[in-house]
């Protein structure tokens, strides 16, 4: 419901102002389109989430933030079967930069095998902030402000 | 005078191929020109070690035979019948390996291991614990030795479904000293967390590592079905 009303709220938004300019980055939101929501940034990660893409979407993902100010960073990553200790570091390397940035970074839709799996391996992912969906992690990141 | 690499090469040819056989020789250096009997004790114990690890990775199914066999030989004893028919394979018995370069070597090991980890009827769990463990030995390949392979091999015994997964590579190794910071959580390496290898040994059911630094890395693990 939340969802749906902030989609159309920034509709408006999408793909306009701070259209990236360099190539790389041109090349990573081409795979990992970067959504604006609000203040917040949404990225949905569909793809096989290998190396080179995490550590272009996390410097894409900075540049977004400053540029548009966004309080909020999500990153649906339900479409993720597998998260190695490689995968996760750099998602908590994306959490840190967004919190040191002065946003508040999510992570949506860890499948229950992945959950298992990162306590198997005894991997943290305590630098980003989790919620079941990208509703609630909307939910959430509304109650901060 | 026979050699070690003859005595032996009798013994595993028709099980294992001559190509592996000359790397498996290779990896025992010097010790594989001595004839046999010059061997001492402690020779004879490294190079049975060396050789029943290869055979169980080259050849898992045949391996109680062909160790024995090894064991007899360097013990000075008679060859069995290289001419006795081969056991069968155990049903549903499979090797595939993988060729690990670049990065997205990685993404396909990690998927090829888990299509192969559902094929075998593992559960949706302990599939993406294969997927998971192959993807980091994969990374450790890439990012540590360049180049290397991911061997997945599975079957079917009395125990239940068995998946064993053989990373190996010909990389710079791992020095004893940092192996054992790794194993004891303390070392952080630039590019991962540190955590690759320890991580795997958490996930998979066996563990072993052999390295030999300026050499290479095998590691050797295995997953049951039972779990």
């Amino acid at each position: 419901m939340i969802f749906s009303r902030l989609i159309s709220a920034s509709r408006g938004e999408i793909g306009a102002g701070a259209a990236p300019a360099t190539g790389v980055r041109t090349a990573v939101e081409q795979e990992l389109p970067i959504i604006q929501i609000r203040n917040c940034l949404l990225v949905s990660i569909q793809t096989e989430l290998h190396d080179r893409l995490a550590l272009n979407l996390q410097e894409a993902l900075m540049e977004r933030v400053r540029v548009v100010g966004a309080q909020g960073v999500i990153l649906d990553i339900s479409a993720v079967e597998i998260i190695d200790s490689y995968i996760t570091r750099i998602l908590n390397d994306i959490g840190k930069s967004v919190r040191y940035m002065g946003a508040t970074c999510y992570i949506v839709g860890i499948r229950p095998a992945v959950a298992m799996t990162l306590i198997e391996m005894g991997v943290e992912l305590d630098s980003v902030n989790t919620a079941l969906n990208l509703d609630a992690a909307l939910e959430k990141l509304e109650l901060l402000q | 005078m026979k050699t070690v690499e003859t005595e032996i090469g009798a013994v595993l040819t028709g099980s294992i191929s001559e190509i592996t056989q000359r790397s498996i020789f290779r990896r025992l250096g010097g010790l594989a020109r001595v004839p046999v009997s010059q061997l001492s004790a402690q020779e004879r114990a490294a190079v049975l070690s060396d050789l029943e690890n290869s055979i169980r990775l080259f050849s898992p199914a045949k391996s109680p035979e062909l160790i024995a066999s090894c064991r007899r030989v360097l013990a000075g004893g008679p060859l069995v019948d290289p001419h006795a028919a081969p056991a069968p394979s155990p049903p549903g018995a499979t090797s595939r390996k993988l060729d690990i370069e670049v990065e997205k070597d990685i993404a396909v090991a990690r998927l090829e291991a888990w299509s192969e980890a559902v094929r075998i009827g593992l559960s949706k769990f302990a599939s993406v614990k294969v997927a998971t463990a192959v993807s980091e030995l994969a990374r450790n390949i890439v990012f540590y030795a360049g180049t290397g392979s991911i061997e997945l091999s599975s079957r079917r015994d009395e125990k239940g479904t068995r998946l064993e997964i053989v990373a190996r590579d010909q990389g710079p190794g791992i020095d004893p000293q940092k192996l054992e910071t790794i194993f004891a959580g303390t070392y952080k390496s630039e590019r991962g967390m540190g955590k690759g290898l320890v991580a795997v040994k958490k996930l998979v059911d066996e563990f072993h590592l052999d390295t030999r630094p300026g050499k290479g890395t095998t590691v050797v693990c295995s997953f049951r079905g039972d779990r």
